[in-house]
């Protein structure tokens, strides 16, 4: 029998060279992962340096900013007349988040409970790349998908009570984008209840129904709830599709049949509008994003943190 | 005494009853999750469906050659599109890949060890109580470090793209206006090599120019009063003339060439290398490429850290048992046992950057009018994604084919990238 050749070469030595080597690899992979937290350091340093110049400008109150209804960065010719408060941007993205949340988590996570629970072996063999291809679909075919199919069906459908673009085609679209990822993190915590609580359950007679919604979901629930919050930050900073479907009129209102401008479209019409760098105006998007970063960061940490604390584990 | 109701009652009975409403209930709930898992699959369906509908009367060879045309928009293409779309994936991949991977090695392979610190005791001369104090409070601040990283990129794949796109934004395209601002034909940055810049003059020639030279610190325009030393558009040397209107025109096709009217006045004009380079980088597809491997980093590190750690233990404890050091193990065992599934997550990840636009719209801007891929390192580009949202947001039927066509090009590249990964992952699950 011939020796490996790991051992005729010998090159699994410990000679001080490689240890002198390891700590050069060691320190060159420690760079790498600490340029990762350089990153976060960056996001956060260029927000608030930015919407600094933003808030500390004589036009902009803070308190006005929070709680003020309506937003006229783009719309005013003179920095006198703008107005800046968040409300009507937030209440853009709160309607589309809203409407794809009704659609993504119900359908994500029933999907994912007959993934784990009732599915074949052969049905998951398509229904899995199914989901996955609908998660690699990029979102800007799925704007465009908004506002050739689902704008139109719901004028069809509504008798022409929606406008051409409407917060809830942008919804919609963005809970077709969501729901693989809900059905996918969700599946993973279903996948990690152990089998003897399912066979207990079905000892004791429970149903199918029974043990799936009473002993199999309520186990996974710290998943399937950081699932569901890892959704919402998702749809929330969701950009092309609201850019391409959800209209760019800023209003306050709860009314999802009317046009929408959300957070994230306004960034993107303040850049399109080539506004001059350096106005208030321009930095008003600084503001904007430094307030999704703060909404998205507090729902991934608060994910986290239900999934750590709440974690139900069966050693 | 009356007895309760529950014992009253005919148990066999009853409970026959509820069963039968309870198997039932469990068969309705089984059906609704087979309609909604259906569901999913018939919005696919119709997305395809709809979008070929629209697009497939756009789709020739036009659409893959030529460039995008506001007069002539039945000729229009998405060959820069592509071009461009290549070249920033191409940059994304080459940063984003190996800083995912680094990281991810570190954070799965180099999980901080109290056998490592001993390493050091050979170094450092301590008493033993010190010596363990101080041991304990690294390896603890080392096991602190690696949470807090790995705590950080799981925030980090939850940050809106856009987000990354002002990032890039202010870390790449202005760099904090550290080395100045970028302003059309006033300030260019520093530029560091690839480039020189030219006064443009029109000769007598129609339709021909002139070049002179221009040193640094001159003003961007020029008024030609005298003779003076200049090139052709070729490059070659010449002597530049001057002509005083009002006397006789040279004659020779050749020297009006290299004559200009006394008092033109002579424009800026760059020739740029491929390799040019400066410092902000611009709005530049080189800042688009970085800033989009900023976006897929995290998907990177994730992937390949699962990918790690579905090598089995007991192949890394053999090799270390052989004497192999961390590092030797990781590029030795673990790293090829885990290719198949770092290939995966690469191109799963890459898939995402191929169709990413929000922050490519931010750092490029949303103009698609450039009819070719980028020239040198400093060059704009389109790419496909940003094309089809401009195509998508016009009004004209014919531009909304277009991006109809357009879907179907980027969908038919994701679809190849996608099902490769799946491939490669099957095939790991058959070993």
């Amino acid at each position: 029998m011939s020796q490996p050749s790991a051992l005729t070469n010998r090159r699994f030595r410990s000679t001080k060279l490689a240890v002198l080597y390891e700590w050069m690899v060691v320190s060159v992979l420690a760079a790498c992962a600490t340029a990762t937290v350089l990153i976060t350091v960056g996001i956060i340093g260029m927000l608030l340096t930015q919407s600094w110049n933003f808030f500390a400008s004589e036009y902009v109150d803070f308190g006005y900013f929070l709680t003020g209804s309506e937003w006229s960065a783009l719309q005013a010719r003179e920095i006198e007349n703008a107005r800046f408060g968040i409300w009507p941007l937030l209440s853009g993205t709160l309607r589309v988040t809203v409407i794809a949340m009704l659609i993504a988590l119900p359908l994500g996570l029933i999907t994912a409970v007959y993934l784990s629970e009732f599915a074949s072996t052969r049905v998951r063999g398509w229904l899995k790349p199914t989901l996955e291809i609908i998660a690699g679909i990029p979102t800007v075919v799925l704007g465009y998908f908004a506002i050739l199919v689902i704008s139109p069906g719901l004028q069809w459908f509504s008798g022409g009570a929606f406008d051409t673009f409407n917060a809830t085609s942008a919804g919609i679209a963005v809970g077709i984008l969501c729901l693989p990822m809900v059905c996918s993190l969700s599946e993973d915590a279903l996948h990690a209840v152990p089998q003897a609580l399912r066979e207990g359950a079905y000892g004791l007679g429970c149903t199918p129904f029974e043990t799936a919604v009473k002993v199999v979901v309520p186990a996974a629930l710290s998943g399937i709830i950081s699932a569901f919050l890892l959704a919402f930050s998702r749809a929330i900073g969701e950009t092309m599709v609201v850019a391409l479907a959800a209209g760019t009129l800023a209003t306050a209102t709860l009314d999802p049949t009317v046009q929408s401008q959300t957070m994230t479209g306004f960034i993107v019409e303040m850049i399109k509008s080539e506004s001059e760098f350096g106005t208030v105006q321009y930095y008003s998007l600084y503001g904007v994003a430094a307030t999704l970063f703060v909404i998205t960061f507090g729902m991934t940490l608060l994910g986290q943190g239900i999934r750590r604390r709440y974690r139900e584990s069966y050693q | 005494m009356t007895l309760p109701a529950a014992l009253r009652r005919d148990d066999r009975v009853a409970q026959a009853a509820k069963a039968k409403h309870r198997k039932r209930l469990s068969y309705a709930f089984y059906l609704l999750c087979v309609l909604i898992a259906m569901l999913s699959v018939v919005v696919l369906v119709v997305l395809l469906l709809s979008i070929s509908v629209q697009g497939s009367s756009r789709l020739s060879t036009d659409l893959l050659t030529q460039s995008h045309s506001e007069l002539r928009p039945a000729e229009a293409g998405m060959w820069p599109a592509i071009i461009g779309t290549l070249f920033i994936c191409g940059v994304c991949a080459l940063t984003a890949l190996p800083l995912g991977i680094g990281t991810a090695v570190f954070l799965e392979e180099f999980k901080p060890r109290r056998s490592e610190l001993r390493l050091l005791r050979k170094w450092i001369r301590l008493p033993s109580q010190t010596w363990n104090g101080i041991a304990n409070g690294l390896f603890r601040a080392l096991r602190w470090f690696h949470g807090f990283i790995q705590l950080n990129i799981s925030n980090l794949a939850g940050v809106p793209s856009i987000v990354y796109g002002l990032l890039g934004l202010s870390l790449f395209v202005y760099m904090f206006n550290v080395f100045g601002q970028i302003k059309v034909n006033e300030a260019d940055g520093w530029e560091l090599f690839g480039v020189q810049h030219y006064y443009q003059v029109l000769s007598l020639e129609r339709g021909q120019v002139v070049l002179i030279p221009m040193e640094e610190g001159d003003p961007p325009t020029k008024k030609i009063t005298q003779p003076l030393a200049g090139v052709t558009t070729a490059g070659q040397p010449i002597e530049i003339q001057v002509w005083q209107p009002g006397t006789p025109k040279p004659t020779g096709a050749v020297e009006r060439r290299q004559t200009v009217r006394k008092g033109a006045t002579g424009g800026r004009y760059s020739r740029h290398a491929w390799y040019y380079f400066r410092l902000p980088f611009g709005r530049s597809f080189l800042a688009a490429g970085l800033t989009l491997s900023l976006v897929i980093l995290p998907l990177v590190i994730i992937s390949t850290q699962e990918a790690l750690r579905a090598v089995p233990p007991s192949m890394r404890e053999a090799s270390l048992g052989l004497g192999a050091t961390t590092w030797q193990t990781t590029r030795e065992v673990c790293l090829p046992a885990a290719v198949p599934g770092i290939m995966t997550g690469s191109i799963l990840s890459m898939g995402r950057a191929i169709g990413e636009a929000a922050p490519l719209l931010v750092i490029l801007g949303a103009a698609i009018a450039k009819n070719s891929g980028p020239k040198h390192l400093m060059d704009d580009a389109v790419t496909m994604p940003v094309l089809i949202y401009n195509w998508a947001g016009r009004q004209q039927e014919v531009y909304q084919e277009l991006a109809a066509a357009a879907i179907i090009v980027l969908l038919v590249v994701l679809l190849i990238m996608n099902s490769l990964a799946i491939y490669l992952r099957q095939r790991l699950r058959q070993k």
